[in-house]
């Protein structure tokens, strides 16, 4: 592996590493605008610039690959440091100063390598160049476009071309004039067209929804994991105040790279629906609060008795959620348990090594329910499920299937007692004889198998509103309440670890190291800011 | 010389596009000679502005179609040369170069003639439609300075009194 310094600090890594991500290595930042780790490097905008021993000119450190025995300098170089703020002023000279007003600001590679790298004059005397009619305008249903902002990096239209190969984006003109766009004018309705505004350094593309909801520095990141469908996207929880205002992507290769769909980016909003906010009895016809205590004790009860239980999971929960139900209403209890799954939309994501992965399955989890064992059913399996009697049946999503939405379901599920777990409003919350309040993905924390078998876990960025309460520790506290042997454990962790314990699937694993809080995940985000 | 009128098919016909046998077999006979499809863009685009006049969005996305491109990458590719002429044009095309040798041998004023004979600005049209002015830079023929160019010829060493008896010709035949 070839050895290389970088200002003072030595560093060997793999052949074929560009200078940008060897410094990165090595501790050293070098700036850049138009290189990003999963796009083509077309060496564009100079502020990369590095010198290196022996060689007269300047280099581009995103198109130089490291050497053995190369000599690099970055900020400990006075004529790197002198072409760094010539760029920088350069893109200034026509970048308006808006930042007050602009949404990008703090996450603004322009702001931070102005701040590190630029001058504080400038030469520029002239009026700023403008695009008339391109000052704010909508792209595409999403993406707010701003092109006086632009610096023309052309991220965003390599990624269109390389990434999501909708190959919408251009730039259409020449020289000064030079602007992005659609061919003439048609919506921009690619279905990752936010991840546009995330690889956009400065603010001239930005995502409709988020847009002025928050100052970004204010919002506070947490890792989770895409609940949209199987391939499992690595996300962050942007919150802020208990409520969650963007999902981001969060970097992992050998899934969704740096990006997500625009179906899942704009599943954020869902995460803060929260309807059903306390624990509910039906007496008399009507659904009446009680307390989580009483709730419990009578539940305990309930199952105890029962002398038949069927339950309904759904592949929309934890690993550790279903390994619960498994053995506290399966095991001594004989529940019967499927999980419903069925064919949704289709999404696709590309990997890090540029493969795309595809999916049908508009569950998180459906591969954890597997892998625990659990018997999954479609349509027909569930129909015929609630068609068989039971003295109890448990509804632990109503969102696992759509058919538990139809009349027949709901005829079916009158019989008997019927206990639900629910955020949501729901046909069958209204005919529950019990109704217990759930909290969304975003105040959850465990793990989701992705289709492919990795093993991903997501972390609580809210405490749940109100009453409600994980599903986890709704389960563990049933526990206490029945008539078993007690399960000695007390939080998600603990049930991972009893999973890598006794599960073969799960051998090996720590919970601790799958959050993607590796050092690769927590690299400047997305690359944008 | 008679410098041919362009004849610009209407905007309303180059909605959608498709190639008449001419075209297509002349477009056919281009790709051979280009390793890819893409390679071969701008000759392509030079034969339908041959044929239509100008390149409308309806021509960008045929040319898209046959070239297996995406029309957005067409669009760029027409934008970036100013050859290309994405509105219909006036019958003549009057370019007029503003660079050092014409500018030294009187284009300034040539150019400033222009404006008042035909009362219009640069990058306008006459309201008639016969004549639409363009300041250029340098044709590449400074020897014969200064040159104006009409559609695909070149008036050399012009003199106001020489463009008016030009103009006028075109006029009549008009
Ligand atoms: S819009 Fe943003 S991403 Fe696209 S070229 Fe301009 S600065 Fe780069
Ligand atoms: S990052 Fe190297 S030239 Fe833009
Ligand atoms: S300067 Fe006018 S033709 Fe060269």
């Amino acid at each position: 592996m070839p050895k290389l310094t970088i200002d003072g600090r030595v560093i060997e890594v793999a052949e074929g590493t560009n200078l940008i991500e060897a410094a990165r290595q090595a501790g050293v930042a070098i700036p850049y605008f138009c290189y990003h780790p999963y796009l083509s490097v077309v060496g564009q905008c100079r502020i990369c610039l590095i010198e290196i021993d022996k060689q007269p000119r300047l280099a581009v450190a995103c198109a130089t690959p490291v050497a053995d025995g190369m000599v690099v300098r970055s900020e400990t170089s006075d004529r790197v440091r002198e072409a760094r703020k010539a760029v920088m002023e350069f893109l200034l000279a026509n970048h308006p100063l808006d930042c007050p007003v602009c949404d990008q600001a703090g996450e603004c590679l322009l702001q931070d390598h102005s701040f590190d790298h630029g001058l504080d004059t400038s030469h520029m005397l002239e009026t700023r160049r403008t695009f008339a009619g391109l000052e704010r305008r909508m792209l595409g249903p999403h993406i707010v476009q701003n092109q006086n902002r632009c610096i023309h990096c052309s991220r965003c239209i390599r990624f269109t071309q390389e990434i999501s190969e909708t190959a919408q984006l251009t730039y259409k003109a020449r020289g000064n004039g030079v602007y992005v766009d659609t061919y003439d004018g048609t919506p921009f309705d690619d279905p990752m067209s936010g991840c546009t505004a995330d690889v956009c350094p400065v603010g001239a593309l930005t995502v409709k929804e988020f847009r002025f909801r928050k100052r970004t520095w204010k919002l506070r990141s947490v890792p989770s994991v895409c609940p949209g469908c199987s391939i499992g996207c690595n996300v962050w929880i942007d919150h802020h105040e208990k409520v969650v205002y963007r999902l981001s992507p969060r970097e992992n290769a050998a899934v969704n790279a740096t990006w997500i769909c625009d179906y899942g980016r704009f599943l954020a909003e869902s995460l803060n629906r929260h309807e059903v906010l306390r624990p509910q009895r039906q007496i008399d016809g009507q659904l009446q609060p009680v307390d989580w205590a009483d709730a419990l004790a009578s539940l305990g009860e309930v199952l105890d008795t029962a002398s038949s239980l069927r339950v309904v999971a759904s592949a929309n929960l934890s690993n550790e959620e279903l390994f619960l139900v498994k053995t506290l209403l399966g095991g001594a209890r004989r529940a019967d348990i499927v999980v419903p799954v069925w064919t949704g939309e289709q999404r696709r994501m590309k990997n890090g090594s540029g493969a795309w992965l595809q999916s049908l399955d508009a569950h998180p989890n459906a591969a954890g329910a597997r892998r625990l064992g659990l018997r999954l059913v479609d349509h027909g399996g569930l129909a015929r499920f609630l068609y068989g009697a039971a003295d109890v049946t448990v509804i632990l999503d109503p969102l696992a299937h759509p058919f538990l939405e139809t009349d027949e379901a709901t005829q079916l599920l009158r019989v008997g007692t019927t206990i639900v777990f629910a955020r949501l409003e729901h046909p069958v919350t209204r005919l529950a004889s019990w109704l217990l309040p759930t909290p969304s993905l975003a105040c959850n924390e465990g793990t989701f198998i992705s289709q492919t078998g990795a093993v991903q876990r997501f972390a609580a960025a809210l405490a749940p509103p109100q009453q409600s309460r994980p599903l986890w520790s709704i389960l563990m506290a049933l526990g206490g309440e029945l008539a078993t042997e007690e399960l000695p454990l007390r939080s998600p962790a603990e049930v991972f670890a009893h999973l890598v314990q006794t599960e073969k699937g799960f051998a090996g694993l720590d919970w601790e190291t799958l959050a993607g809080t590796t050092d690769t995940a927590q690299r400047e985000r997305y690359h944008g800011g | 010389m008679t410098t041919r009128p362009i004849v610009s098919e209407p905007a309303e016909n180059l909605c959608e596009v498709t190639f008449d046998s001419k075209l297509e077999k002349r477009i056919a006979d281009t790709l051979k000679q280009y390793p890819t499809p893409r390679a071969a863009l701008l000759p392509v685009l030079w034969l339908c502005q041959d044929r239509y006049g100008w390149i409308s969005p309806g021509v960008m996305r045929a040319v898209a179609q046959r070239l297996g491109e995406n029309p957005a990458h067409v669009e760029g590719v027409v934008t970036f040369y100013t050859m290309f002429r994405t509105r219909p044009p006036a019958s003549y095309v009057l370019q007029v170069c503003r660079t050092l040798s014409c500018a030294m041998c009187g284009g300034k004023e040539l150019a400033e003639h222009l404006t008042t004979k035909l009362g219009v600005g640069f990058g306008e049209r006459t309201p008639d439609g016969l004549f639409e002015l363009h300041a250029v830079e340098c044709l590449g023929a400074c020897g014969s300075a200064p040159v104006v160019q009409i559609n695909d010829d070149y008036y050399e060493s012009m003199t106001p009194e020489k463009i008016d008896a030009v103009l006028e010709t075109l006029t009549r035949k008009a």
